[in-house]
């Protein structure tokens, strides 16, 4: 229970993807305008994270540790996950058009997402921090990834949340746009830094 | 196992991964191809055909996002195809081939903003100095116009147009009929709703929103609607009748002779014939007769 806890509070909160590790920002500051499109996003995301996680993590394990071929590891992960998403694309489409309207249209742009080469690539290294005596198995591995991508979800929320909000306000014309965007980013960062504060 | 202790030799060890490689991609491969073919969509044929007959403008006016979510809809039933004003006529009838079913006659219509007032004619009821937009300003008191129908002129309705065919001038929105698409963005984006659509051959059009009663109108607008109903009275076809303060055209029985604008004491029936060259004018008789 207690590596349970540990390992949503970390990948929620004190290691948060976009504010502690600072993966996956292109879709922090890019698709953040809306919060709709950033729940889309966020959960997108969340489904690809756990999905790779649980077909990298095995393949790793069983199949690449024993052939003597980990080095290989990030062009195997990438070359993986694109396919998946592919065919994680093909195959929503097929069984729900109305999620695929809601979530499709953000799959092709994971494909190559660093916070999801991030998790899978994080998960095979030394997760004994976090883990503490227990040892990692599939099933922390999947829940790390869940957890993951739910901290990315709310960060990708209260960021468009914000920016829906600032553009009631009007802001300078030096900082219109893009760069009150990486002002706020800094503030949700700075906010975020106070769990990092919290020993597991 | 160790794969590339094999041999000591490098080239054979780059070999062997790249081996691994081409294996792996051929193994995806075919998982990606058997995977669409299993989960192949079939997309109707109907909907395409559907799609290339559609404008192909992306307006957003009938509701849906873009033309291939109306040409879904069209397929299914559930929209109606006068929800495009963008087509050509002729287009809509090969659709409605397609489609099998009858094509009402339809006629070109354009928006048209419903309001004179600007800053000379429609007093202010506060300065905003917020965000420029209508949005904004709306959500203000109902903005800062001192009447609540008014033409906030912050430009919103011109920022979402996608043919630039509406130009602010003295914070009052003007269509220009020529290039108007009546695709329905401004009357979706307007805070106000006094965006509307008129038959692009409508000989007047009420410029005008205003639903309250005569005294309070003449307080605070130059030229707003006192509900005298002297248009629907001096109408020899009857096409005029006084609806919630205002009067309403019915286009099919107007047939352009123009007595509403000649009898109208605060000039608000405006000829769209007109409408372009003369506003000053229009603008200093009522000046006169306000005085």
């Amino acid at each position: 229970m207690a590596t349970f806890i540990a390992i949503i509070l970390s990948a929620v909160l004190t290691n948060n993807f976009i504010t502690a590790k600072t993966y996956g920002v292109c879709p922090f500051l890019g698709v953040s305008k809306k919060t709709s499109s950033a729940a889309g996003m966020g959960i997108a995301v969340t489904l690809v994270m756990v999905l790779a996680t649980l077909v990298t993590y095995p393949i790793y394990t069983y199949v690449m540790v024993p052939l003597k071929i980990e080095f290989l590891e990030i062009i195997f992960f990438i070359f993986i996950i694109a396919s998946l998403v592919q065919m994680l694309e093909k195959i929503i489409q097929k069984l729900s058009p109305t999620l695929y309207g809601a979530m499709g249209i953000y799959l092709p742009l994971i494909t190559t997402n660093c916070a999801v080469l991030g998790v899978t690539e994080l998960l095979i290294g030394d997760m004994s921090a976090i883990l503490g005596e227990a040892s990692m198995n599939i099933g922390w591995a999947a829940l790390y990834a869940l957890g993951a991508g739910l901290g990315f979800t709310i960060v990708m929320i209260i960021m468009s949340g914000m920016r829906e909000r600032l553009n009631c306000y009007k802001t300078p014309k030096a900082l219109a746009g893009f760069p009150i965007a990486m002002v706020t980013a800094c503030f949700i960062c700075m906010a975020f830094y106070v769990f990092s504060l919290i020993s597991l | 196992m160790n794969l590339l202790e094999i041999t000591n030799q490098t080239w054979i060890t780059v070999g062997i991964v790249a081996a691994i490689f081409a294996g792996s991609a051929l193994l995806i491969g075919a998982l990606i191809l058997v995977v669409g073919k299993v989960f192949k969509v079939n997309v109707d044929e109907k909907i395409t055909k559907i799609l290339e007959n559609l404008a192909g403008a992306n307006c957003g006016g009938c509701g849906c996002s873009g033309c291939s979510g109306f040409a879904d809809k069209l397929a299914k039933g559930s929209a109606c195809l006068s929800d495009c004003h963008v087509t050509s006529p002729e287009k809509k009838a090969e659709i409605a081939k397609l489609l099998g079913i009858e094509l009402k006659d339809e006629e070109r219509t354009v928006a048209v903003v419903h309001c004179n007032g600007g800053i000379e004619n429609c007093a202010d009821k506060f300065v905003y100095k917020g965000n420029p937009t209508c949005a904004a300003n709306n959500s203000l008191l109902g903005g800062n116009k001192a009447c609540s129908y008014a033409c906030l002129g912050c430009g919103d309705c011109k920022a979402v147009c996608p043919e630039n065919a509406i130009e602010v001038t003295g914070r009052l929105s003007k269509v220009d009929p020529d290039r108007c698409i009546s695709c329905g963005a401004c009357i979706a984006a307007c805070p106000k709703d006094i965006i509307d659509r008129i038959p692009a051959t409508a000989p007047v059009y009420v410029a005008c929103s205003s639903k309250c009663r005569g005294k309070d109108v003449t307080s605070v607008c130059k030229v707003g609607c006192i509900a005298c109903g002297i248009c629907a009275k001096s109408c020899p076809h009857g096409a005029i009748t006084m609806k919630d303060n205002l009067p309403e055209i019915d286009y099919t029985k107007c047939t352009g002779c123009l007595t509403c604008v000649e009898k109208c004491p605060r000039h608000i029936i405006i000829s769209r014939k007109v409408v372009a060259e003369e506003t000053p004018d229009t603008s200093e008789s009522i000046e006169k007769a306000a005085e």
